[in-house]
């Protein structure tokens, strides 16, 4: 769309219709019969689910939002069908949606809820991450296996870490030498390791698009085209060949486009970052904000689920941040060999985006600097205990590194249910009117 | 026991503490948290407080979280845990950290640490983590306190806080009793205060009060209700319930009987020993998550106190509880358990709830124990 005030040339984004394939392709997969399909939440290097010859992993972040976004009767129903059996009202929109659906049997469509056979609860800092997938197995008696993400505070310490990797060793093992067991399914080990090259080249490709969307401007990609297809091979689940040509080709499309001035936003003049998920059924404010010509560069969050988390480094490059991982020459032989290179050397892998704050304070400001940003939006999500974790101070460090920040609350990223969106927009004026800016097309 | 007295002169109790003994307060507020260890370390662990009080600070530095989370954060920027020198956050309550980490940057005196205890609580593997945090935390204290925690202090600690569990648990077992001595209020006014003192010193006035009780006449009928659901900070709704004729007689709190249910069992790894003891403690609803043995206890229990109904009083944002509601309300039902639930936050809105439990009581029949043959004609005034 070319806005008033068009400074460079935007095109639409030629990978689209591959990302709309992948998904529904993805939908197709856990409604199909054929497949073991378990509630589970891996957050290691690797999908290992991929490994077993008929086993799909699916969660209930990305079903709980896109109810949200799909239909807000059918959402309001699926939060009064969790109520009324006892799930807080205030809990996470993501879990109290999903889990609605399956209470009431039906997704949005009217199809059936994916019946899960099995959980892995998802290992998280997150009181409702860790509680939630139990309900799979509190609704109905199937397996689940536990794992822990682990935590402390303060710079990696090796020896405190020792119990720690084998405590996350052995609870990943027991799952899959479980899942071969009870369900009749033998992993391939060789397939397992193969996964893990693949998967890494993931992180390669989509840590790329991240250095590509904070150097450029005016940025390649927003976060808002970035949200469209970022779990695709993460939190949505494909054959991991798939993943790597689908992110090989949104790397080189957004390099293209990064060296000929293809912008997201035409008339870019204000970068903003924010701090873990939007509101993912109001995703409209970042086109409405474009109309300011303000563009959202995304969050630790949106960063982290595929890239890692970048840093500057002394000759001035951005690449990912010294994170441990096990070198190259690693030998890759046995199950065991492949479970600990996927779950990496650091306990507090992989969720370094929700720890930075804690561990390192500067954390986000660091982020703002490295997107050259010029201000913050941050959410206080209500009943997303894990997505509002000390962000008012962060919030404060931010206004005192030069940024100027804004706060909206809601109840949380999927669900409408406390989200003003009239008022929204209209904190979005005036904080942008705050920073001199006008629209330049309604 | 002057209870009451205990709870609200808590600040003097721990300056006067220091001064006798010379020793540092810990602050901490999670139910996992290892007293013993603080305690060998010659140190008084004293669990955080949330105390209703004009909220003029806390919005500044935490969005949301449950109302004890905001009330101890405006506590503590109000100065009233002054008399704290040390903090420990134990991994587990998302908001708690919050406030954990308002006070750490607030007060970089202040000595923190943040102790990791698996959620995944089962696992064989599990033990050797918390045994190893704990020998982690060990190392902090005798940085803190400036001499190594014996294997005599740890010891003497162990045997300090199993005596206490033994005196306590014999508190619940009078309870049990169909016309008990004991008040519920009066009960969890006790758990309250003993979380705030040195046990050595409370392990006496618990065993002369447990004697006065013995020898109290036991009262009339009541209801007899469980108490399910978040933390409690004050006796507002036993008192509330009594004044209506019924008592609750047992609980599935934090801070109440899951507090003392289990004891150390004494190995010759003196830190495995207590690592086992909280790995195997009846869990909280966060970490009633891989065996699921929370539902079954609270089963158990409504069986061995012979409870007539179940309050489920939830802190506005607890996301634990919201979230293990769903499985309790399950059990509940399929037993034919009659169960009101509710939300709250620090205070408890008095002819609001007052009228929702007088329906309430009104709905329940004590017939199952008026068939069993042990009780008079009830004539309760409801």
């Amino acid at each position: 769309m070319a806005n008033k005030g068009q400074l460079w040339e935007t095109r639409p984004l030629e990978f689209w219709a591959r990302a709309k394939e992948l998904r529904a392709g993805w939908q197709q997969s856990i409604e199909s019969k054929e497949q073991v399909v378990g509630q589970g939440n891996i957050l290691a290097i690797a999908d290992w689910s991929r490994a077993f010859p008929d086993v799909t992993l699916v969660e209930d972040n990305p079903a709980g939002s896109m109810i949200a976004s799909q239909s807000s009767p059918f959402a309001r129903k699926c939060r009064l069908a969790s109520e009324i059996r006892g799930w807080g009202r205030e809990i996470c929109g993501y879990q109290n949606t999903c889990w609605g659906s399956q209470f009431l049997g039906y997704q949005v469509d009217g199809s059936p809820f994916p019946e899960r056979r099995f959980v892995v609860p998802l290992p998280c800092l997150c009181d409702q991450h860790t509680k939630r997938g139990q309900q799979v197995r509190d609704y109905e008696p199937v397996p689940q296996w536990m794992m822990d993400q682990c935590v402390y505070l303060g710079p990696r310490d090796e020896a405190r870490e020792e119990a720690m990797i084998e405590h996350r060793a052995f609870s990943m093992l027991r799952q899959i030498n479980d899942i071969e067991r009870l369900f009749g399914q033998q992993f391939d080990d060789e397939k397992f390791h193969d996964l893990l090259t693949a998967y890494s080249l993931v992180d390669q490709y989509s840590r790329d698009i991240s250095v590509f969307m904070a150097n450029t401007k005016p940025t390649p990609l927003s976060i808002k085209d970035y949200y469209s297809v970022y779990t695709l091979g993460s939190l949505t689940k494909i054959d991991p060949d798939d993943a790597v040509n689908f992110w090989k080709l949104v790397r080189d499309e957004v390099a293209w486009r990064a060296e000929n001035q293809i912008a997201a936003v035409g008339n870019e003049r204000f970068r903003w970052i924010e701090a873990h998920p939007p509101s993912w059924h109001f995703l409209k404010y970042y086109r409405y904000m474009e109309q300011y010509g303000a563009v959202c560069l995304g969050s630790q969050y949106a960063h982290r689920v595929t890239a890692g988390c970048l840093e500057r480094k002394p000759d001035g490059t951005l690449d990912r941040r010294n994170m441990l991982y096990y070198p190259k020459d690693t030998p890759l032989v046995t199950r065991e060999d492949g479970v600990r290179i996927c779950l990496t050397p650091d306990v507090r892998y992989p969720h370094h985006h929700k720890m930075d704050e804690f561990i390192r304070h500067h954390a986000l400001v660091e982020f703002a600097d490295i997107f050259q940003a010029d201000g913050a939006l941050l959410a206080g999500w209500r009943c997303g205990v894990g997505c509002t974790l000390t962000r008012k101070e962060q919030a404060m460090r931010l206004r005192k590194a030069g940024y100027s920040v804004m706060f909206y609350e809601g109840s949380q990223p999927g669900d409408r249910t406390d989200l003003d969106e009239k008022r929204f927009l209209e904190q979005l004026d005036t904080w942008m009117e705050t920073q001199g800016l006008e629209k330049y097309a309604e | 026991m002057d209870y009451k007295a205990l709870i609200a002169n808590r600040r003097s109790y721990a300056m006067d503490w220091k001064a006798r003994t010379g020793g540092k307060v810990l602050g901490y507020f999670d139910p996992y948290f290892p007293e013993e260890l603080a305690y060998a370390a010659g140190m008084l662990p004293v669990r955080m407080m949330a105390e209703r009080e004009p909220d003029t600070l806390s919005a500044k530095w935490i969005y949301s979280s449950c109302y004890p989370v905001k009330a101890f954060t405006n506590q503590f920027l109000l100065g009233r845990f002054d008399y704290m020198d040390a903090l420990v956050h134990v991994e587990g309550c998302n908001w708690m950290y919050n406030a954990f980490e308002v006070a750490m940057n607030h007060d970089p005196a202040l000595l923190t640490h943040f102790l990791f205890v698996p959620e995944h609580t089962d696992a064989p593997t599990s033990r050797d983590v918390l045994r190893s945090e704990l020998n982690v935390f060990k190392g902090k204290l005798e940085e803190w306190t400036g001499k190594a925690v014996s294997v005599e202090a740890l010891d003497y600690a162990i045997e300090v806080y199993n005596t206490n569990r033994k005196l306590l648990r014999k508190l619940y077992e009078l309870r049990r009793f169909y016309h008990t001595p004991i008040l519920g209020s009066e009960a969890m006014g006790v758990m309250l205060a003993n979380q705030l003192m040195d046990k050595a010193e409370m392990n006496l006035l618990l065993a002369d009060y447990i004697r006065e009780l013995e020898a109290r006449e036991p009262a009339g009928d009541r209801v007899r209700l469980m108490l399910l659901g978040s933390e409690t900070w004050s006796t507002d709704l036993e008192e509330m319930v009594e004044s209506l004729g019924a008592n609750i007689v047992i609980d599935d709190l934090d801070n109440g009987a899951s507090y003392c249910w289990n004891e150390i069992i004494p190995l010759e790894d003196r830190l495995m020993a207590i690592a086992l003891r909280y790995l195997g403690r009846p869990h909280s609803a966060l970490r009633d998550n891989n065996w699921r043995r929370r539902p079954q206890r609270i089963f158990e229990l409504s069986e061995d106190f012979m409870i007539d109904g179940v309050l489920i009083a939830k802190q506005i944002y607890c996301h634990p509880h919201g979230l293990d509601n769903y499985a309790i309300w399950k059990l509940l039902r399929e037993r034919g358990i009659p169960f009101h639930y509710f939300e709250r936050d620090l205070s408890l809105p008095a002819e609001e709830t007052k009228l929702r439990l007088k329906a309430f009581l009104h709905t329940i029949k004590p017939g199952l124990t008026r068939l069993m043959g042990w009780h008079q004609p009830l004539n309760l005034e409801v």
